[in-house]
This record gives C-alpha cells, sequence and structure tokens, in this order.
C-alpha cells in the first residue's frame, strides 16, 4: 500500500512536465501574419480593407463626417461642432483639437499602410496573374486616393510607400507637397493601365479606369488652383483640362448626368450612370446615419447665404433686378435645385407643411443625401436611425469632371465653345438655360464657381473649393445668418493660417521630425 | 506539657482555621459573556484549581487574601477576596495570541515565525457588516488601497492594489480560495474565516502572478460541538453625494442665454416670450411646464437584506461545514433594473479515512442573477437632464420638453430609460476542489488538490420600442427606431478553469534547537473561455421576447480563449531555536501568453527574521512579549498582457460592400512585439513587528518595490500605417513606501476597548521608459507617463488667473481668437507668445494611487455591548471630471448652481470661476488646465456598528447558545473637497457617468444553537 502511494505522488509530480505542447494555444477569430497570404480569398479581403477604411468617421462614413464637412463653409452651420467642424468654420481650430483633425490623418495613413502592404504581400498569393495585376490597380487608385485627401488638407506630409515597419518610419520628416503630387500622379497612371472600365455586378463598387483618370484630372486641377500653384500658370490649368477631356471621350464607359438631380442621390438609383467613384454603403452591416442627421440632428443646417446663392429658374441671380427675384416670395420660380437640395420654410416635408421651427436652428434643412422628401416616407422607414441609412456617398461624378473641364480650361485659355458646353450640359440637366457666349473669362469664372456651389451643395465640397480659389476670406470669415436675416454668429478667417490644417498635437509628440504649419 | 503543645497548635491552627473559607465564584469570557473553562485560579503558590465547564470554580483561600486568575487569550487578574462567593467574574480577552498561526502560500506558519510582510483581516470581526461583496471589505487593511468606483448591484466589486501600482497593465492581486485561483467576490462573505495578503516577497512563492501581492482567502470549517448559526440583516441605502444642480427652470433658462450671449453668439436657445409663457404656465399645468428636480424623480432609497444560515462541528474522524446564504438588493435607480440576488451554498468536508490519509471536499456554489436598464448609460442619461424636461404627461406616457433646445434632439427621460426593456444576467458559478494529505514515513507529506471553476453565465436582454411625447402639441419622438426595435438579444458566457497542483513537504527537528522544514510542488492551470451572442429583431410587439418570435437575425457572434501556466516550486524553512529565522523559495513559471523561447521565468526569494525578544541579552522583560526584525527580498513576476500578443495578428471585420453584399475585410491593426515576455518585479521589505505591554501591537514595514520590463502598448506615430502600437518590455517603475500599523487593546474595569491605527504611504515614480514619453495612455485625461514622475501624472496648462479685461487678453500671450474679459489665463511657459501644447507641465500627482491611505478606529465592549467605529481616507491623488454636470452646459446638459453666483461677470470681478459660459462652445476655457483639476482626498466613517449579546439567563429556555442583536452604518459620513461626487467613483474617471457611492444603514440579528 505505502509503495503504491509514493509511486502515485513521484507520477503526479512527473504528470505535469511531460507534455512540451501544454504552452502552445493559438487565438480561434484571428490570423496571424505568418499564415495569411497564401490564397486568393485572402488577398481579396486584403483589398477589401482597403477599402474599408473609407466608411469611417476620418474620411467619408461614420455617422455623417462628408454632411459635417459642409459645416465648415459658408453653405451650413453645425451647433454641435459634430468632429470639430464648427471649430474650423469659427477659425479656432488648434493642433491639440480633436475629431476631424487626428481622426482624418490618422485614417488617411491606415488606408495607406494596408495598400502598401498589400501591394508588397499580394506578390506572394499564388493566383490568376491578370487578376492579380487588376487588385493591384485598384491597391495604387486608393493609396492615390488617401494621400491626395492628406496632403489636400495638411500640406507636406510624410511620403510612405513601403509596408510600415516601425523601425524606418516613425521618424520620416514631412515631404515636399510636389514630391507627393508626383508620387500621386504616377500611381493613378499605374492604376489607370490596369484597370477595367466596367465590372461585373458582383463587384460593382471597384475603382475603374475611370475612376482612376478623374481623380488624376481632380488632382491636376487643385495644383493648378490659386493655393497650391502659388502664381498662376497656364500650363497647369491646360494638363487638368486634358485630363477632364480624356475622361470626357473615354468610350465605353457609358458615363453621362442622371437626368434626375434628386434621383442621383437616393439609395434605389446607386451607381448610376453619373457616379464615377463612390463610397459603398449597406444595411444593417455597414451602414451610415445620413438620414438622422439630415431629418432630425439638422447638425448641417443650411444657412441663409446658400439659399440666396440659387439663382432663379430663368438662370439670373436673384440680386439682378431682371430676374424676378421677389423677397416677399423667395422661393418661387428659384432654381430646381434649391427644392431638390434644401427644405425650407414653406416647404412641405414628409407630408407636413415646414415651419421656422421645424428646422429650428437656421430654419432649412439638407434634403440631399436622404431618403426622405415632401410625401410620406418609405415603408418601414420613417425614424431611421443611427447607421441605418446605406446611401452611398459620391466622391467623383460626371457633372463634377465637365465642371472641372470647364474651370480648367477658362483658366488656360480663356472661354471657348468646349467650355460653355461643358457649363451648360450641367445648367440643362438642372432646368437652367445655358450661359451664352461672348463672355469675358472672368465672367465666367465666376459662374463656373457659383455653379460649383450650387451643383455641390451639401456634399461636403464648397470648403476645399473656397480654400483652392483663396477666396475664402472672404467669403469665411463672415457672420451667418438663419433663413430670416437674423444673425447667429461671428466667424473668422486668418488667412496666414487658416488655409490649412493643423498637424495634430499628438503626432508632433510622438514624431518630433515633424514640423507645424505656420502660426499654430 | 503536651497540653501546652496542643494550646500553642491551637492557638496557631484555629486562627488560620477561622480565616480560610471556601471561596467561589464564575468566569464569564469578556468577549461575547460565554463561560471560561480551564482557567487557572490561583490561591497560593502550591494551592490551585481550574474553572469547570460552567466557568465556575471554588477553592480554599482566606479571606484578605487574593486570588491569580489567568488562561491562554484573556489578561490576568488578580481577584481581592473580600468575601466567600466572588459572583461573576469576567475576564478581558487580550489581542490575537501569539500562537496563532497565519495562512501563507502553500501551508501555514505560526505568527510568532513569520519573515514576510503579512496582514491578516478576520472576518468574523466584521460579522454584521453589510457587506455585498469581499473585495469591498478590505478597506482599511495597511498596504491595501481598495476602491469601489461603481456601486451598482450585481457588479460593486472593488479593485484592490497592493503598495501602489507596479505595472501598466492589470494590477489586480492573485486570489486565491483555499488553495485555488477564484475570484473572492464569488465567495459569500459568511462563508469566510480570514483573509491573508502577502504584500512583499512573501508571494514569491506564487512566482509570475505575484507582482501585484496575492491574497489567500480560507473559508470557514467546522470546528468542536456542532453549532447552527443563523443571521440576518436589513439596511436601507442612498447616495453619498449628488452634484447640486440647478432645478429651477426660469434660472436655468435665463442662465444658459447669458452663457451663450458670453460666448459671443447673438441667438440664444430661449427666446423671452417663452421664459415668460413657462413662468406664466408653471402654476397651473406642471406638465407642460415642470421644474423637475430629476435627482429627487430618480433616484430613490435602496434596500438590501441578507440571511446565512450554518452548520458546523466536527468530531474526531471528520470535519464539516454546511452554509446557505441569500441576499436581496435592490439599487437607488428607479424601475425594476437595478436589482440583486445572490444564492449562495458553502461545503467544508474533510475526513480522516486512515492515521495516514485525510482527503476532503470544498465546494462554494453561487447562483446570482442581476438587472440593469438595457440602454445602459442610465447615468449618462440623468447628468443629462434639464428642469424642464417633463417626467410625464398627465396620461402616464413618457414627456420631452416642447421647448427647442439645440443639442437635445433625443431627450433622454430617464424614467423612460429605468422603465424601458431589460437586461438580466443570470450567473452559476462554483468552485469544487478536493485534496488529500497523505502522511509518508521520515516525516514526509504529500498534498494534493484538484480544483474545478465553472462559470455559466447568461445576459438575456429585451426592449420594446418606446417614444417620449411634447407636452404640448403631444407629437411623439421615438426613442428608438422602429425599424430595430423591438429588439431582443441573448450572451452565454461558457468558463472552464482546472487547476491542479501537489507538494511534498519534509519537517525535522535536529538537536532540539534546530528546525527545518523543505517543500516541493509542482501546479497545473487551464483557462478556457468561450461565449456566443444572438440578437433578433422583426418582432411584433413587446409581448413575447424569446428570439424564436422574431424574424429578422440582427446579429451573431462568438470566440473562445485559451490560457495555460506550469510551474515548480520549493520552500526551504529554518529556524534555530525560534531565535533565528530563515526563508528561502523558488518558482519556476511557463506561460502560454508569450512566445516559444520567451516562456520560463524563474523567481527567487529570500528571507530572515531575527527575535530579539528571545535572546538572553534581552533577558526577561514584561515589556515586550515579542519584538521581532524581519527582511526579504525576493523577485515576482507579471504576465499580464492580453493574451496572444506576441504575434502579428490580422483581424477581421474590416469589412466593405461591393456589388452590394459585405465582403469580409482583413487587415493587421496592431503592431506586435514577439520577444515579449515576463515583467519581474524584486521587491525589498524590511520590517519590525512589536508587541508590548501585553497590550500593544505595533507593525512597521518599510520597501521598495522595483518593477523592471514592464510590457507597454507604446503609441507609434499614426504614419506607420495608423497601426496600434505593440506591446513591449520598456521601461521600470519604483514603489517605495512605509507602513505602519498600531493596536492597542485594555480594560477599564469591566470595559474593555480597543483602538487601532494604520498609515501606509506610497510613492510611485517611473525611473525609465527607454527615453521615450508616453501620453495619454490610459484614458482621455490629459496625462504623461515620463522618467522622474508618478505614472500617468497631470499633464496640464497652468492656469493663472482670469483676464480682467479685453485690453489684459491683447496684452498677453496668445490663446484663442474668441479670448476676451472673464476668461482663464493661462501661463506662456516657453515664452513664445502662444498658449498650446508646448505650454503644459506636469503635474507631479498620479491619476491611479494617493499617495497616503490611512484608517483608524476604535471598539468598545462592556457586558453585552460591542461599539465599533473604523475611519477610513486617502490623501494625495486628484480627479479630473468633465463632460455632463461637472462642466457647465456641456452639450446641452445641466450646470451647477454655483455657476449664478460664484461666475466672473464684469460687476463681479474678484469670482472663483470664470465668466458662465458653454463648456462645449468654449475651447478655450475648458481644455486641459488644472483649473478643473480637483483634490481626490477624503476620510470617511467607513462603519460604525454597535451590537448586544442578549444576557445568557434569557436564552437558556430556548436552547439557544447565544443571540447578538445590533445596528449598522456604512459610508455613514464622508468629509471630502470635491463635493459633487465621491471621488472615490471618480479615480482614473473623467465623467460622473457612473453609479453613485452608496451609504447604508442596516440592522439585524445573530443566533448560534
Amino acid at each position: 500500500m505505502k509503495n503504491i502511494i509514493i509511486g502515485a505522488v513521484v507520477l503526479g509530480m512527473l504528470a505535469c512536465s511531460c507534455n512540451k505542447d501544454l504552452l502552445n494555444t493559438s487565438p480561434k477569430d484571428q490570423y496571424v501574419e505568418s499564415n495569411f497570404w497564401e490564397s486568393q480569398p485572402a488577398a481579396q479581403a486584403a483589398l477589401a480593407a482597403c477599402y474599408g477604411v473609407m466608411t469611417g468617421s476620418g474620411l467619408w462614413g461614420g455617422d455623417a463626417t462628408p454632411l459635417f464637412e459642409e459645416g465648415a463653409s459658408p453653405n451650413a452651420y453645425d451647433y454641435d461642432n459634430t468632429m470639430g467642424f464648427n471649430l474650423i468654420a469659427e477659425g479656432l481650430q488648434s493642433a491639440s483639437s480633436g475629431g476631424i483633425i487626428p481622426g482624418r490623418w490618422k485614417a488617411c495613413y491606415t488606408g495607406i499602410g494596408r495598400a502598401n502592404t498589400f501591394l508588397v504581400k499580394v506578390d506572394d498569393v499564388p493566383m490568376d496573374a491578370a487578376l492579380k495585376a487588376r487588385m493591384k490597380g485598384e491597391a495604387y487608385f486608393l493609396r492615390a486616393l488617401y494621400y491626395f485627401t492628406l496632403q489636400n488638407y495638411y500640406g507636406a506630409v510624410p511620403l510612405i510607400t513601403a509596408a510600415p515597419d516601425r523601425a524606418t518610419q516613425s521618424d520620416v520628416k514631412r515631404t515636399d507637397r510636389k514630391v507627393v503630387i508626383a508620387k500621386v500622379l504616377s500611381d493613378l497612371d499605374s492604376a489607370a493601365s490596369v484597370l477595367p472600365l466596367k465590372y461585373t455586378s458582383t463587384d460593382v463598387g471597384r475603382a475603374t479606369k475611370g475612376a482612376a483618370m478623374a481623380l488624376k484630372a481632380k488632382v491636376l486641377l487643385w495644383e493648378a488652383s490659386p493655393l497650391f500653384a502659388g502664381a498662376n500658370d497656364a500650363a497647369k490649368w491646360q494638363s487638368a483640362a486634358d485630363a477632364a477631356l480624356a475622361v470626357m471621350n473615354l468610350s465605353g464607359t457609358g458615363y453621362g448626368l442622371y437626368a434626375d438631380y434628386r434621383g442621383l442621390f437616393l439609395p434605389q438609383n446607386e451607381n448610376n450612370k453619373e457616379v464615377i467613384f463612390d463610397v459603398q454603403f449597406i444595411y444593417p452591416d455597414l451602414g451610415n446615419s445620413f438620414d438622422l442627421i439630415d431629418k432630425q440632428y439638422n447638425t448641417n443646417a443650411p444657412l441663409l447665404d446658400i439659399a440666396q446663392a440659387y439663382g432663379m429658374k430663368n438662370g439670373l441671380p436673384i440680386t439682378d433686378p431682371a430676374s424676378g427675384y421677389d423677397p416677399l416670395h423667395p422661393y418661387t420660380n428659384r432654381d430646381p435645385r434649391l427644392y431638390q437640395t434644401i427644405v425650407y420654410p414653406g416647404d412641405t416635408f414628409m407630408t407636413v407643411p415646414v415651419t421656422p421651427t421645424r428646422f429650428a436652428i437656421t430654419g432649412y434643412g439638407l434634403k440631399k443625401y436622404s431618403i426622405y422628401d415632401k410625401g410620406a416616407a418609405p415603408a418601414g422607414k420613417s425614424d431611421l436611425k443611427a447607421g441605418q441609412s446605406e446611401t452611398n456617398y459620391i466622391i467623383l461624378r460626371y457633372a463634377d469632371v465637365l465642371l472641372m473641364y470647364a474651370e480648367a480650361k477658362n483658366e488656360a485659355s480663356g472661354p471657348d465653345a468646349t467650355v460653355l458646353s461643358a457649363l451648360n450640359s450641367v445648367r440643362s440637366r438642372a432646368g437652367l438655360p445655358g450661359v451664352a457666349a461672348g463672355l469675358t473669362q472672368d465672367s465666367v469664372r465666376t459662374i463656373i464657381r457659383h455653379e460649383r456651389r450650387v451643383e455641390f451643395a451639401g456634399e461636403g465640397v464648397y470648403y476645399n473649393d473656397i480654400r483652392r480659389w483663396k477666396t475664402a476670406e472672404q467669403v469665411l470669415g463672415q457672420a451667418i445668418y438663419k433663413y430670416d436675416g437674423s444673425k447667429l454668429e461671428a466667424r473668422k478667417f486668418d488667412p496666414a493660417r487658416d488655409y490649412w490644417w493643423p498637424i495634430p498635437q499628438t503626432e508632433l509628440d510622438l514624431n518630433p521630425n515633424l514640423t507645424q504649419n505656420d502660426r499654430y | 506539657m503536651k497540653f501546652v503543645m496542643l494550646l500553642v497548635f491551637a492557638a496557631l491552627y484555629l486562627p488560620l482555621q477561622a480565616q480560610q473559607v471556601t471561596v467561589t465564584g464564575r468566569i464569564l469570557s469578556g468577549k461575547d459573556q460565554t463561560p471560561l473553562a480551564g482557567v487557572s485560579i490561583q490561591a497560593s503558590a502550591n494551592r490551585g484549581t481550574v474553572s469547570r465547564n460552567d466557568g465556575s470554580f471554588s477553592i480554599a483561600a482566606t479571606v484578605g487574601g487574593a486570588l491569580q486568575l489567568s488562561i491562554e487569550g484573556f489578561l490576568p487578574k488578580e481577584v481581592k477576596i473580600t468575601r466567600a462567593e466572588l459572583g461573576l467574574i469576567v475576564l478581558v480577552p487580550t489581542q490575537k495570541s501569539l500562537d496563532s498561526v497565519v495562512v501563507v502560500g502553500y501551508g501555514t506558519q505560526k505568527k510568532v515565525n513569520l519573515t514576510g510582510a503579512i496582514a491578516t483581516v478576520n472576518m468574523e470581526e466584521k460579522q454584521g457588516q453589510p457587506i455585498t461583496n469581499v473585495s469591498n471589505a478590505l478597506h482599511g487593511v495597511p498596504g491595501l488601497f481598495v476602491n469601489l468606483s461603481n456601486s451598482q448591484p450585481g457588479v460593486d466589486r472593488s479593485t484592490i492594489r497592493i503598495r501602489g501600482i507596479g505595472t501598466l497593465n492589470n494590477n489586480d492581486p492573485l486570489v486565491l480560495v483555499d488553495g485555488i485561483e477564484y475570484s473572492m467576490d464569488e465567495l459569500n462573505p459568511a462563508d469566510i474565516a480570514s483573509i491573508s495578503v502577502l504584500k512583499d516577497a512573501s508571494a514569491a512563492i506564487y512566482g509570475s502572478r505575484a507582482a501585484n501581492g496575492v491574497i489567500l482567502v480560507t473559508t470557514k470549517k467546522g470546528q468542536g460541538d456542532a453549532k447552527v448559526n443563523y443571521s440576518y440583516y436589513y439596511g436601507k441605502q442612498s447616495t453619498t453625494f449628488m452634484p447640486d444642480a440647478i432645478w429651477d427652470p426660469i434660472a436655468y433658462m435665463k442662465l444658459k442665454n447669458q452663457a451663450e450671449l458670453n460666448e459671443g453668439k447673438t441667438a440664444v436657445d430661449y427666446s423671452d416670450a417663452d421664459i415668460a409663457e413657462y413662468q406664466n404656465g408653471m402654476a397651473t399645468d406642471p406638465f407642460t411646464y415642470p421644474a423637475n428636480n430629476w435627482f429627487d424623480i430618480a433616484l430613490n432609497n435602496g434596500t438590501i437584506q441578507k440571511h446565512d444560515v450554518s452548520v458546523a462541528g466536527s468530531t474526531d474522524k471528520s470535519q464539516y461545514r454546511v452554509s446557505l446564504g441569500y441576499l436581496d438588493r435592490n439599487g437607488v435607480m428607479i424601475g425594476p433594473n437595478n436589482h440583486e440576488k445572490k444564492y449562495s451554498v458553502g461545503l467544508n468536508l474533510s475526513v480522516n479515512v486512515t492515521k495516514r490519509l485525510k482527503v476532503g471536499l470544498n465546494l462554494d456554489g453561487y447562483y446570482r442573477q442581476y438587472t440593469q436598464p438595457f440602454y445602459n448609460s442610465f447615468w449618462q442619461y440623468l447628468t443629462r437632464t434639464l428642469p424642464i424636461l417633463t417626467d410625464t404627461l398627465k396620461d402616464g406616457r413618457y414627456g420631452n420638453s416642447w421647448l427647442r433646445t439645440p443639442g437635445r434632439n433625443n431627450w433622454e427621460n430617464p424614467r423612460m430609460i429605468a422603465y424601458t426593456g431589460y437586461s438580466r444576467k443570470v450567473v452559476q458559478r462554483f468552485l469544487a476542489s478536493t485534496f488529500l494529505d497523505y502522511k509518508l514515513p521520515f516525516d514526509i507529506t504529500y498534498h494534493a488538490q484538484f480544483g474545478a471553476d465553472k462559470y455559466d453565465g447568461l445576459l438575456d436582454e429585451f426592449t420594446p420600442q418606446v417614444q417620449s411625447f411634447n407636452p404640448k402639441t403631444l407629437a411623439a419622438t421615438n426613442w428608438n427606431s422602429p425599424a430595430t426595435a423591438p429588439r431582443a438579444g441573448e450572451t452565454d458566457y461558457n468558463n472552464l478553469a482546472i487547476h491542479f497542483y501537489n507538494t511534498l513537504g519534509w519537517q525535522h527537528s535536529f538537536a532540539g534547537s534546530h528546525h527545518v522544514s523543505v517543500m516541493l510542488g509542482s501546479s497545473y492551470d487551464n483557462f478556457g473561455t468561450s461565449q456566443f451572442a444572438g440578437s433578433m429583431t422583426g418582432y411584433l410587439d413587446a409581448t413575447l421576447t424569446a428570439l424564436d418570435a422574431g424574424t429578422i437575425r440582427y446579429a451573431t457572434s462568438g470566440n473562445a480563449t485559451s490560457d495555460v501556466l506550469e510551474s515548480y516550486f520549493g520552500r526551504l524553512n529554518y529556524d534555530y531555536d525560534g531565535k533565528y529565522l530563515l526563508e528561502a523559495t523558488f518558482r519556476n513559471d511557463g506561460s502560454s501568453r508569450f512566445a516559444e523561447g520567451h516562456r520560463w521565468g524563474f523567481f527567487p526569494s529570500v528571507s530572515a527574521g531575527w527575535r530579539i525578544d528571545r535572546e538572553k541579552f534581552f533577558g526577561e522583560s514584561d515589556l515586550f512579549q515579542l519584538l521581532k526584525l524581519r527582511a526579504s527580498v525576493g523577485q515576482l513576476g507579471n504576465q499580464a498582457v492580453p493574451l496572444y500578443s506576441y504575434e502579428n495578428a490580422i483581424v477581421l471585420g474590416q469589412n466593405y460592400a461591393l456589388g452590394g453584399v459585405l465582403q469580409s475585410g482583413a487587415a493587421a491593426t496592431t503592431y506586435s512585439d514577439p520577444n515579449i515576455t515576463w515583467e519581474t518585479t524584486t521587491a525589498y521589505n524590511a520590517g519590525l513587528d512589536a508587541e508590548l505591554l501585553k497590550s500593544l501591537s505595533v507593525t512597521v514595514d518599510a520597501y521598495k518595490k522595483r518593477t523592471t520590463g514592464i510590457l507597454r502598448t507604446v503609441n507609434i506615430p499614426s504614419q506607420v500605417g495608423g497601426l496600434g502600437g505593440p506591446q513591449e518590455n520598456i521601461g521600470t517603475m519604483d514603489n517605495t513606501g512605509i507602513e505602519v500599523s498600531v493596536r492597542y487593546r485594555n480594560h477599564i474595569g469591566e470595559v474593555g476597548y480597543g483602538v487601532f491605527g494604520n498609515l501606509s504611504y506610497n510613492r510611485n515614480k517611473v525611473v525609465d521608459i527607454a527615453g521615450q514619453i508616453l501620453y495619454n495612455y490610459n484614458s482621455s485625461i490629459s496625462t504623461i507617463t515620463k522618467a522622474g514622475y508618478p505614472i500617468d501624472a497631470f499633464y496640464l496648462l497652468h492656469t493663472t488667473g482670469i483676464f480682467q479685461s479685453d485690453a489684459e487678453v491683447k496684452g498677453s500671450a496668445f490663446q484663442s481668437a474668441s479670448t476676451r474679459a472673464g476668461y482663464l489665463k493661462f501661463e506662456d511657459v516657453n515664452k513664445d507668445g502662444i498658449i498650446n501644447g508646448d505650454d503644459r507641465k506636469v503635474i507631479p500627482s498620479s491619476t491611479v494611487i494617493p499617495k497616503y491611505s490611512y484608517g483608524f478606529g476604535l471598539d468598545l465592549s462592556y457586558k453585552g455591548f460591542t461599539l465599533t467605529g473604523v475611519f477610513q481616507g486617502v490623501a494625495g491623488i486628484k480627479v479630473y471630471p468633465t463632460a455632463n454636470i461637472a462642466f457647465p452646459f456641456n452639450n446641452g446638459a445641466n450646470a451647477t448652481r454655483e455657476w449664478l453666483t460664484e461666475a466672473w461677470t464684469p460687476s463681479h470681478t474678484n469670482a472663483r470661476l470664470p465668466i458662465v459660459t458653454e463648456s462645449t462652445g468654449n475651447a478655450d476655457n475648458f481644455q486641459a488646465s488644472d483649473f478643473w483639476l480637483r483634490s481626490g482626498d477624503y476620510l470617511r466613517l467607513k462603519n460604525v456598528q454597535l451590537s448586544y449579546a442578549l444576557p445568557k439567563k434569557w436564552l437558556n429556555l430556548a436552547k439557544i447558545s447565544r443571540i447578538s442583536v445590533f445596528v449598522n452604518a456604512e459610508n455613514w459620513v464622508t468629509f471630502s473637497k470635491y463635493r459633487d461626487f465621491d471621488p472615490e467613483s471618480l479615480l482614473n474617471a473623467n465623467t460622473l457617468y457612473t453609479y453613485p457611492m452608496l451609504k447604508t444603514v442596516s440592522g439585524g440579528v445573530n443566533v448560534n444553537f
């Protein structure tokens, strides 16, 4: 008996030491780098993740970041200062501001990091060569999009094209903006050479050849604009015009203006012929909150300024005595896009007459990008809450290409027939008469800039336009008004500082080689 | 001659005979009035007797002499013999006898022989206190910082820190129940006999998880004749502090308007017409024009009650204890959703099968359920209430407000939140362990123990679709979208942890004075978790709540993890004549959390003690019963990184919709370092234990803990792919400190009293983090971790005053374009003319650990009455509350009343607060500065209890051996500078969105059969 016990004791002591694999455990819900890059589905998942960054709040997703961005411009007012855009409108942003300023920096670099990793690692994956080349083209497009966005707001930014590596990349300095742009353009050229014109229905949403070329036109137009170019350079405008023309002349894309301006932004018409590239949302897995913001929170409340920017149906501005504008009935006979973009007092919204207290902040609400209109809401969707909207956000559309061409060509060589033809296509889709020939370059410039403002109202575009034209110092540092002319608040704009966003303080803390923008 | 001798004898003898009588009496214990048997009664050097079982004695003695009474555990007493019948004599108990035994790692040791810094908590003293979770009972133990940050029924566990913060990761100490790792909060406090806290290298026997200290919990075992015990208490609870908000609606509206004007806005929220209408309407229609104090409406008194019954005893072959407990607690929130019920069962059984073999079974099980609201941000919503928010309409429907307030789109009516839907958690957890002790020949003993810790939890949630109504227009506003509500969800948690350890021990004495004992052991621990969840929507209405009654599958998720530990350890004890004590331990641990090649860590320790009072040169001293110097040094480890941190993980969930369908996306989101390994803490301790005057005991400890290789997520710049930083072993941190604890017991006549006090001082300093500076690691409070300062020290702008005029603003460093008179003025530290992040200063006060923790108290006993009072406090810590209520008008929330009277205005320039503005519209005043830094110091009357044990003679009829009744008040009085919320709840939190700290008044009864 004793011996049995002693034997059992010794065994008990030893039992713990025999199995070396006892300490091996691995996770059940994630892969590890060493075993991931081995199949085509894995490569596709990695590419999907490169797109996925766009749905974050730092770029064009979150709740409704592109709609909030309108609040940084004279078009809208965000009383809640969502993501810090109202501080930017007021000229009060600083390096330690939270919200979009650090958010966009990080989101862009997340996308860049994923694209860089993909471009390096996908070479190891055994798969069809043509498909691999196309997928790499998509990654080039996305990387270019992220770098373009980054340098647009912050100026010179560290240019990194290798897979993320802390040792070599943590202290990279800000690279000259022109070098960054050169890389963006070369990436877009690489992309355009391999991307298809169209995709089958299972791949709708991926970058196309037209998207790469349209983005290139946009980059060149920005480069030619006063903020980025410095002195006026007609050659730059000309290359922008050429790039836009290349998109217009690209056959097989099927691009055109969608006849119904309001319908362009409804989810049932998504991916129509005018959309060149957009951010895809679906419900319930990956939605946004556009409807909640437009209908209820009203944190992108349009201001009197944009309501008065729309002309009359006859194409004349309301300040023109011949236009027929009646201050007592300010909303009759206006540019049809006004009724299709904003909700105003006296309108009807969701079958209810709109009083000035319906959208009490400014009196106006935005209806673009929401599913709600004059009539009853679609069944079961009368009160969509956060994350329940699935309207795609359009980054590039054909109307933009036309107006880019018109602006660039006008700046390069004056208003010729092609300029007016492009401009008038957009106007006539809107229901306005065309602009006659014989106007000066300056007048046409004013008309084109005005057209961009009303065509893209509510889409988060105007803020970047007034920055690149350097007109923000006139239009943004003003007081803002409600529908009845009462003043809401005063805004400030410091031209020496506020054309650029500050590098976030946390980034400066972590990389001492980064220098801050002026006056921050 | 013979006659003379007889006379002489008679003369000598008779007087003696005449004085000698039989003296009788009865001796009772001063602790609980029970008879004391075995008391030694000496009438003279050679005449003595011993008291009987009923405490009575009789002895022949002379009247006028004295009797000496003595017994272990009580102060000796001299009783003058004034007459033959002395009646009742009460003996006063001493402090714990010197022979008491303390539970240490893998065994027990006599207290006098301890060489480590070990604090013990006697849970019997806490009987009657309304303790819901054991961790809440550890306030006031020297060296322990106990913080209860969330008092919600069901989840109110305290965080415990032993000797400061040693790491930047998990700082929780290791808790073992009867030798097996388990959570002490899953035990009925009435089942716990004692708790030992191993604070220094004495914990090194637990190696890799001992760096934060070790807490050993021992459950009650049966002893002696069968005893049945029943106890019950009932109490009422209320909050300690709530903010003093503005509940007058007119004052609120006017102040809000003023705040907006002060910011430079031209449009205000509440027009004069609205305010006038409101003022007129308040008298007649309180539903549309309410003046609601929401803290009064949404909070009521909570209740707590507990029943415990146990049977325990032992025979010469076995020991047993069976216990059952029931706790029912209703919190302070209105509605059914803060209720807690706990049923516990405990079984401790051991049998001496043969002379050599003893086997046993310990089973501790808990079945508990608690509820919380489905939308569990109740406290955040409560801080957003305004006096103009209607509670209910006249017909009972939930109300909101007819006044349009920007920032308030979705009125969160707290009554609606409290009553809408439910979230119920049911947990069944038990620890079952079996053990065997076998006595081998040659003084070798073998002990093996196997434990299973099974956790089964089910979370069941449901919400209906609910609306609130505008009191004027009766328009409905949906709180939740009809597209996704009603909605039900269920989550299942299924964890199993297996523990096994065995030890061989050998004890021997050589040559009478050399005592040696050796222990060797090995252990294996496997922690497995698994969970899955499903939720469903598409319900017709809110009547049916099962998942099957819905139609649209909303979401599912699930995961499982596994974590393994293997160890070998040993200990050697040697003492010479009880005078010189030596102990050495080692432990070799392997963990699955690190990569191969980095998995094993070796942790040794050595400690020594010197019983000065046993030295010959010390002599026989009546002054000192014990005087011991001790010192220890050892290495302990911490393996607390998140699982799988050493591998570069590619996570899923980075999805995107292509072709109208969600495509799976995978990407790396954090960097990882495959070389990570244990954190190592080297702990030094020197201590002095003294017991003097038979009534005073003093313990002093001085310590230093140096932690190296601290595992920490290092932030990397976003330009590196936007990746989260890796966990790395960087950094060295020191915690140094002193603990002093004093206890005194004595008696004045029949009144026994005891006084205790303790003070712990801890200084935390980061010695080195590879030259890096880490920002805002743990929270959105502005903190910095930098060499030379405490961990997570505040990093804030310095405020120098309030601008008195716009001219002064122009003449000072640039703050923002909106700065004007009445705003805070900050110091331009680097004198560059701009106030920005470079002007922040480090405030050498940690956000997470106080410099001083202290406690003191007294207890009195007289006849059957006992009164105890304990104070507990901390000092040297700061808190930084922000957001709703802590800052005025934060995103549409309310403000505190001080803004009505103490804010700067052009006519009241000598003000404490700056000009009133909304905090969300004023990024200048409300940025991170030391103006908003508050003191987190507090002193609390933690517990005061009065109990009375009924006299024996009343009880004899009912065969009850003892009944005592008691009343108790917990957290009754708190002194603190910050009065808007309890500072204990705000530690390292930056909002007031937490269940408030509660104070309790209770009473109950305890019966022994």
